[in-house]
């Protein structure tokens, strides 16, 4: 049955040419839309293959001091991470990163880098892959060697074509040795970085002994994937610190996944995500993208029931029934809109080409690497399953109608036999 | 649909003993708001299986009403209705629709075809609708349909190149494809000059001949209904003979 209801879908569409291209145009625009929109929203809370560990690795990156009364929120310092943060048993790694951004100029045009200090844990917890060299060691955090991990838009800005590994980069007017070259992180990640330098070359004040807030985050790997377990923890080693820290009554962290982090966007409740009001919200956001268009292709399909009302009452003559009308016009129409995701998914590959090319002229200095908005499995999946719903939402109602047809009136129609 | 297939198959001699279509005082009342037609009045009718009746009378009369309702496509006002020895008032729709699909085949005025379907396939179009028919038996059996309407040669062209007593052969394929008991044709010869209707005639007293298929048939044409064993007159929804 599904085959023929296929077939039909194909031969109806070549027919109607008219029609066909204008719902193709309208599903696809749409599914456009809606797949650099989840490709955005991917790049920011989706796992990928720099870091697979994404949904189970929390970042730590608001310390919250309350003193007398007033609080201070802000980053944490290395002090205080290093001190408050050991052995903790809900985690499995735990690494100190901080960021800055520096700027090169080249034959006088500036270009911006993102500079990031970390451990050796970054390179357990991320997994980049080291397109040249390697990542640096736990020694040479320790004795702050002169080294440096740049990513390939780096390696490209610098050096060229030619293989950056163990030549020499000029940064602050200090000299480091290339040791590795990586892909680049989703941007809008933690783990993004142009340049990777040991945490104990950072020559941050912040790191002052006994301050609480710095410039410091952490990156917690959690051991299960229960992530409130990490935050139980966390809060029960904090309320040890209540009047026992200098600088502060008490303290409060806040450790989230990306994922949690989106989630918080729309809760009230700061020490745990709420999932359910986002996960409405994106739903929300994705309808209305899909209503309208939507709203227009049940029209044109509402406009078209007296164009097939003579095969309606063909069908029903020769036995079809109500439910396998709807059943065909259904298909007909997941079919039509399957189509014009498909080509709405190949739009969206141009379309946020383009995009990342105009953020980046609006912001020059700090460039987007280009396959930014790359469209995964993931999105694609999405795309097409928001396709599938947009079929279903724009031909249930007119197929239903449609099926509903009496069949003798469907049979006159347009046409008196008499 | 499979405790359906048994109720419908023939040959149960308590059926088979009962007319096969018996209309008893049927009535069909249109209302509108401000009219009411009645299209059949007191219907008392019986068509005995195998025969081949013409269905006469003036434009408005009721022919296709009458035809609808035996066709189960319309339900009377009041009256009872059985086919083939079975009383279809408590029927669904579900059950009315296998019902259609198995025991009845309709020929229609103006062909009715799917034009955006080949020939072959618009002869498929009622096996579509039957459980347990595979893809290649409805080939193989539109292909034999075709052949009988001699039709044959034009399996893969679509009802917009063909002329309009092909269509109306391909129109009769449709409703022989599944082996109904029952045609129900509503002037099929209406629309054609008198060559294509004598042809197209000549199938279907051919059908009724080798097949003892039931052939309930409207026309206004004196001489096709004349190639009829019976004629029944209808005006002003009654019968009138
Ligand atoms: N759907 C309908 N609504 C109202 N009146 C109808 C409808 N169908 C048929 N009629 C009326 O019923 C009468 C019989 O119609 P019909 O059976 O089509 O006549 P015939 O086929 O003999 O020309 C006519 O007066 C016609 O106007
Ligand atoms: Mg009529």
């Amino acid at each position: 049955m599904l085959k023929n209801y296929i077939k039909l879908a194909v031969k109806v569409m070549m027919r109607k040419k008219y029609y066909t291209i204008l719902s193709l145009l309208g599903v696809s625009f749409t599914i456009m839309i809606i797949t650099v929109f989840t490709s955005f929203i991917d790049q920011i809370i989706g796992e990928n293959s720099a870091e697979p560990n994404r949904t189970h690795t929390l970042i730590l990156d608001k310390v919250t001091a309350y003193n007398k009364g007033k609080a201070e929120s802000g980053g944490a310092s290395i002090h205080f991470l290093k001190e408050h943060l050991k052995s903790l048993q809900s985690t499995e790694l735990i690494s100190f990163i901080a960021k800055n951004s520096y700027v090169s100029f080249q034959n006088q045009k500036p270009t911006g880098h993102m500079v990031v200090y970390a451990d050796q844990n970054f390179w357990d917890i991320t997994k980049f892959n080291f397109e040249e060299g390697r990542p640096f060691r736990a020694k040479e955090v320790e004795n702050a060697s002169r080294v440096v991990v740049i990513n390939i838009k780096t390696k490209e800005h610098f050096f060229g074509d030619s293989d950056a590994t163990g030549k020499e980069l000029t940064i602050y007017g200090k000299h480091f040795k290339v040791i590795g070259v990586v892909g680049a992180a989703a941007p809008f990640s933690m783990a993004y970085g142009d340049m990777y330098f040991p945490l104990s070359l950072d020559a941050n004040p912040n790191a002052t002994m006994g301050s609480i807030t710095g410039n410091y985050s952490a990156m917690l790997l959690a051991r299960s994937s229960d992530l409130q377990e990490v935050r139980k923890e966390l809060r029960s080693r904090m309320r040890l610190l209540n009047n026992k820290i200098s600088g502060a009554d008490s303290v409060k962290v806040y450790a989230f996944t990306p994922l949690e982090q989106f989630a918080k966007s729309s809760s009230y409740d700061d020490q745990e995500p709420e999932y359910g009001k986002t996960a409405i919200m994106i739903f929300v956001i994705l309808l209305l993208f899909m209503l309208i268009p939507a709203i227009s292709l049940i029209n044109l399909n509402m406009s078209r029931i007296g164009e097939r009302a003579e095969e309606i009452g063909v069908r029903k003559s020769f036995g079809a029934t109500s439910s396998t009308l709807v059943g065909q016009f259904v298909v007909e129409n997941v079919i039509l809109t399957l189509a014009g995701g498909l080509l709405g998914l190949a739009l969206a590959v141009y379309a946020a080409n383009v995009l990342v090319e105009i953020i980046n002229t609006f912001d020059p200095l700090f460039k987007m690497p280009s396959d930014t908005l790359a469209i995964n499995w993931r999105v694609v999946g999405l795309s097409i399953f928001s396709c599938l719903i947009f079929g279903l939402l724009s031909g249930v109602y007119p197929a239903w109608k449609m099926s509903k047809l009496d069949p003798v009136f469907a049979l006159k129609g347009g046409q008196n036999n008499d | 649909m499979k405790t359906q297939i048994t109720i419908f198959k023939a040959g149960n001699p308590d059926l088979n003993a009962r007319p096969m279509i018996q209309l008893t005082n049927i009535d069909k009342i249109y209302r509108t708001k401000t009219i009411e037609t009645i299209a059949l009045n007191k219907v008392n009718l019986e068509i005995e299986r195998g025969e081949f009746v013409a269905v006469m009378g003036p434009s408005g009369c009721g022919k296709s009403t009458l035809l609808n309702i035996i066709g189960l496509l319309d339900s009377p006002t009041s009256g009872e209705l059985s086919i083939g020895g079975q009383q279809l008032n408590s029927f669904n729709n579900k059950k009315l629709a296998a019902f259609r699909n198995f025991k009845l085949g309709f020929i229609f005025q103006s062909f009715h075809l799917i034009n955006d379907l080949s020939v072959v396939d618009n002869v498929e179009l009622p096996l579509l609708y039957r459980e347990g028919v595979s893809g290649s038996e409805r080939r193989k059996r539109a292909l034999e349909a075709l052949e009988k309407v001699g039709l044959r040669a034009r399996t893969k062209h679509y009802p917009s190149q063909l002329s309009g007593g092909q269509r109306q052969r391909v129109a009769i394929a449709r409703a022989i494809v599944g082996k109904p008991e029952i045609i129900l044709a509503d002037e099929p010869t209406g629309n054609l000059d008198s060559q294509m209707g004598e042809e197209v005639m000549n199938i279907m007293l051919n059908l009724n001949k080798t097949e003892g298929t039931t052939i309930v048939m409207v026309t206004h044409d004196e001489h096709m209904a004349s190639k009829t064993k019976r004629i029944i007159r209808f005006f002003d929804g009654q019968q009138i003979n």
